[in-house]
């Protein structure tokens, strides 16, 4: 072939150019591969047509830079992502470091929701912890006043004296135990009613005809005490229990016995 | 050469030292996805395939949207360059005129195009739309004669194959194929 006439054919620029045939593109590769004369030609012609286009040159707008700089996301971690977007349906892929953080924000308000439920808690559970130790005193100390109620009660010299109620007070009732040998004296308050303001019950005692004092009950004892001790007797025959004025008297008020029972 | 917009990342004029690389150094780099290779690429030959990019596509926004696609294109088809079959730039210079095409056969194009007043001259040429009609490659192919210009016009700015353009003028292929080629041999001397 004449490789002079083929340069000179308009080949060379048709194919550089971008005009040619896919056939006329494959004879024109194999062919400057074999003539070095057309490779050469391709060559010049490259060279002139980039000089004439770098001189022809219009500077892009400045903000294209950045834009397209943005858009290719050059970042070295996005390269695997940007080649296979075409292929695969574009679901965004999160940052490992993201999961992580967003796990980490989830993991510390769980543990300060627990730490402040905990916190609830605990002062809930101290709160029931104090009020169990107060309830857990108070039935100790009542099982220990029982329970010295029963020591007293097993003694087998103790007498009881049941005292009913007077037609003053019907409803009243009460127990007096007396103990032969220690001739100690105690009260069990079962129902009367509650002193008036200024005056108090006091216990006598009734030997040979005549009242002796046992003591005044003090307002409320029962609810600490389920027997009260009161002053020792030598002996009697029966128990009453007067309302006196405040401190107690030398002699029962006689028309304000609101119980009374025989030994 | 050079920044022409500083920016921290991309565009450091001091880390970006570098003015100058051997074709084939900017390859191997660019195959890499080396940042300032990149960056080198877009400073020195954004202006010329954006100088084409107008010769073919008349609106500026439509321009500028073209030329990132061109350099979207590149940045991801560089793994397919072949260096055998020709330069760097010969290679990005086709990328950007068949962008540049596909977009004037665009919809959107097409639309942006009848909303612009129609000159005198373009009626009288309706096939012919130009871009920057006087100047660059333009401008060099106006020294032609007219039938040879309209044949570069047709077929390289506008894309149109030999076929169609022959059935458009009402001439026969061959006649078409001879035209065109002795144009471009005058355009080669014309450039040199």
């Amino acid at each position: 072939m004449n490789v002079k006439e083929y340069i000179l054919s308009g080949i060379v620029e048709s194919y550089i150019l971008g005009l040619a045939t896919e056939t006329e593109q494959q004879e024109f590769e194999v062919l400057s591969k074999q003539y070095p004369e057309i490779a050469q030609a391709k060559l010049d012609f490259e060279l002139s047509l980039e000089a004439q286009l770098m001189r022809d040159a219009i500077a892009p707008p400045a903000a294209m830079r950045e834009k397209i700089f943005q858009s290719l996301d050059t970042s070295p971690s996005n390269i695997a992502y940007q080649e296979t977007e075409e292929f695969e349906t574009p679901v965004r892929k999160m940052n490992p470091w993201k999961w992580l953080a967003a796990a980490s924000i989830i993991l510390l308000a769980g543990v300060a929701y627990w730490a402040f439920s905990s916190n609830n808690k605990y002062k809930d559970l101290q709160q029931a912890n104090t009020e169990l130790k107060n309830q857990l005193d108070q039935s100790t100390a009542r099982l220990s006043e029982l329970d010295k109620t029963a020591q007293t009660l097993q003694s087998p010299y103790l007498k009881t004296a049941t005292l009913q109620g007077t037609a003053q007070s019907p409803g009243s009732f009460a127990n007096v135990y007396w103990d032969s040998t220690t001739k100690d004296v105690w009260l069990l308050v079962n129902n009367m009613p509650a002193p008036v303001s200024e005056r108090q019950y006091q216990l006598w005692a009734l030997l040979d005809g005549k009242p002796i004092d046992l003591g005044v009950i003090e307002p409320n004892i029962w609810q600490t005490k389920l027997l009260v001790k009161m002053k020792n007797v030598q002996g009697a025959e029966a128990f009453a229990i007067t309302l006196e004025p405040q401190g107690g008297s030398a002699s029962p008020t006689m028309e304000k016995m609101y119980v009374m029972g025989k030994l | 050469m050079g920044c022409v917009t500083p920016s921290a990342f991309h565009c450091n004029p001091l880390l970006n030292a570098k003015s100058t690389y051997e074709e084939s150094e900017l390859i191997t780099l660019l195959k890499q996805k080396d940042n300032q290779a990149f960056s080198y690429l877009y400073d020195n030959y954004g202006g010329a395939l954006y100088g084409i990019v107008k010769q073919i596509v008349s609106d500026g926004e439509i321009g500028n949207d073209v030329l990132q696609e061109v350099f979207v294109s590149i940045w991801r088809k560089i793994d397919s360059y072949d260096s055998s079959k020709g330069r760097l730039f010969t290679w990005m210079l086709n990328i950007a005129r068949n962008a540049a095409i596909d977009k004037t056969r665009s919809k959107n194009y097409q639309q942006s195009l009848k909303l612009m007043p129609i000159s005198d001259n373009e009626l009288s040429h309706p096939i012919i739309r130009p871009g920057y009609d006087d100047y660059g490659l333009k401008k060099v192919i106006h020294k032609l004669k007219d039938e040879q210009r309209m044949l570069i016009d047709l077929s390289y700015f506008q894309g149109f194959t030999h076929d169609q353009i022959a059935r458009a003028l009402n001439i026969p292929l061959g006649t078409v194929k001879t035209r065109l080629r002795s144009a471009l041999t005058q355009l080669r001397t014309m450039l040199k």
